[in-house]
């Protein structure tokens, strides 16, 4: 078994004008689906990130303050999973519930250090 | 935690928390309120996915408490005169006017605050779907078969004809009290009436609206001065209608009507629940439009099969109610009556206070009912001039179908 992450990326629900009977909605199923691994025994951690982003680029180090509103996508969360292969994550990501607002799920394999 | 207690808490719990903050901060800031309580849900929609709360509800109420006081800084800062709410007596009041009966009252205040008669009629429908059952714009239009920049420039009306009105928020008191629940009654009939006579093919959003008005009316029965014998007789009639709406679509998504539905698919405990609250409605002198409907629908619903139907009592309520309300698609609706009972002469007399233009866009169903009448009558030739009258005027396809098929019929004579 190895170790995956699953990143969340694309809209954010705040940006959507989205009613609160979709949003309980979606949450039904993200708590479902967390459910789902959570018995599979194969759920290793994950979090959900706020929209504001604070930026630190160049060798300037120049700073920009952004939130989800101003940039074309933003990373959402991530799950951390156990799993054999990129092929067994990719059945897992089918039930990410927001694939219809256009978002994505970005598969990655956890590197390992020889010690 | 149970599926069906969560079932349309985010939404329900919307309506609850906007009408509690504006009875704290005012109708003057209901927009920051609106985006204050969504913030909550986005929270929860998000905080909820690892660990739903043992008590969701109680939960969401203390998120939009602490939003209250987030929102309070806000404006304080922007140095609007407010009282000082985060400390002593305003805060133990604050915390009170999130008790049960409270929200409730506060809601009945957004209840009348949307069916306000400084309101456009049209904006009202949007304004209460938006802030008393928390429905988004995509929601509501489709609800209501427009399109969303329709809605959004209702909802802005709204808000700003309570602006310039400087509309209070409470629930009117003494002479006015009547003329205002008169208003909200007729808001909720609309909305009931847009669920239970959509053209819209999704079964889901007629059902919840429907529901939506029914929830809404029970909260005026909830209440001591809008408990009257006529909320008893709307919230009546939405339930006897209720009954029926499952029975009402066929299996390919067609609409039914009286004599073509299963009547062993309404439902009972509706019905039951339609009784006893005309049994309260009818305890009294003066009955309204919403007892004859009510009583109506109650006559429909009484009939086994739709050949035992009582038209005789159906047409009387009709009379009743033509009385109060003259309006020609009652006319109509009796002489269709009359045919049925095969009662000519009468309907003829109904006919005859009625011309087709009196129906508007509806002009066919006079055409259409005419022409019953003179086939009835062994008339064909001026039941065919009558139906193709019927066919020039009619719009909708399913209805043409219909004439279509008569039509046909009617020719082999």
């Amino acid at each position: 078994m190895k170790d995956f992450m699953m990143i969340f990326v694309g809209k954010e629900y705040v940006d959507l004008g989205m009613s609160p009977d979709e949003l309980q909605g979606r949450m039904e199923k993200w708590f479902a689906w967390g459910e789902k691994m959570e018995k599979a025994g194969i759920l290793r951690g994950g979090e959900a990130l706020t929209p504001q982003i604070r930026r630190v680029t160049g060798k300037n180090r120049t700073v920009t303050d952004l939130t989800s509103a101003e940039v074309k996508e933003i990373v959402g969360g991530f799950y951390l999973i156990k799993a054999k292969d990129f092929d067994a994550v990719q059945e897992i990501a089918q039930d990410f519930p927001d694939y219809d607002l256009g978002n994505t799920v970005e598969i990655r394999e956890i590197m390992v250090f020889d010690r | 935690m149970e599926h069906k207690d969560i079932d349309h808490l985010f939404r329900h719990h919307s309506g609850k928390m906007v009408s509690v903050l504006t009875r704290i901060f005012g109708l003057q800031h209901l927009d920051i309120i609106e985006d204050a309580v969504q913030d909550t849900f986005i929270k929860a929609s998000i905080t909820w996915r690892k660990q739903k709360p043992e008590h969701p509800e109680a939960w969401l109420t203390k998120a939009a408490k602490n939003r209250v006081l987030d929102i309070f800084r806000t404006l304080k800062s922007q140095k609007n005169n407010l009282p000082n709410i985060t400390q002593g007596t305003d805060a133990i009041a604050i915390n009170e006017l999130f008790l049960d009966a409270e929200i409730e009252d506060a809601q009945l205040r957004m209840i009348f605050t949307a069916c306000h008669p400084k309101l456009d009629p049209r904006d009202r429908i949007s304004f209460a779907l938006k802030t008393v059952s928390g429905f988004s714009i995509k929601e509501i239009a489709s609800a209501l078969l427009t399109k969303e920049e329709t809605i959004k420039k209702r909802l802005l009306r709204a808000r700003k004809a309570i602006k310039k009105a400087n509309l209070q928020f409470n629930i009117p008191q003494g002479k006015t009290l009547q003329e205002r629940l008169d208003s909200v009654m007729e808001v909720l009939y609309l909305i009931f009436n847009e669920g239970f006579h959509s053209n819209s093919k999704d079964q889901l959003i007629r059902t919840e609206l429907c529901g939506e008005a029914l929830r809404l009316c029970k909260l005026l029965l909830k209440h001591k001065q809008t408990q009257l014998p006529e909320s008893y007789a709307l919230f009546a009639l939405m339930c006897f209608h209720s009954a029926r709406l499952e029975a009402k679509k066929s299996a390919n998504n067609e609409v039914l009507d009286l004599k073509q539905q299963d009547r062993t698919l309404w439902h009972f405990p509706l019905i039951q629940l339609g009784n006893t609250m005309m049994h309260k409605a009818v305890e009294t002198e003066v009955f309204s439009c919403y007892h004859y409907e009510a009583a109506i629908a109650a006559e429909h619903l009484q009939a086994e099969t739709f050949e035992n139907t009582n038209w005789t009592k159906i047409l009387h309520w009709y009379n009743e109610l033509y009385e109060l309300q003259p309006m020609p698609s009652h006319l109509l609706t009796m002489a269709v009556i009359c045919i049925q009972t095969k009662n000519y002469k009468t309907a003829d007399t109904y006919f005859k206070q009625l011309q087709p233009e009196d129906l508007e866009q509806r002009a066919y169903l006079y055409y259409a009912a005419k022409a019953d009448y003179f086939a009835e009558t062994n008339n064909y030739n001026e039941a065919l001039v009558q139906l193709d009258m019927a066919l020039k005027t009619v719009t909708n396809t399913l209805e043409k179908a219909y004439l279509l098929k008569k039509q046909s019929a009617w020719l082999q004579f």
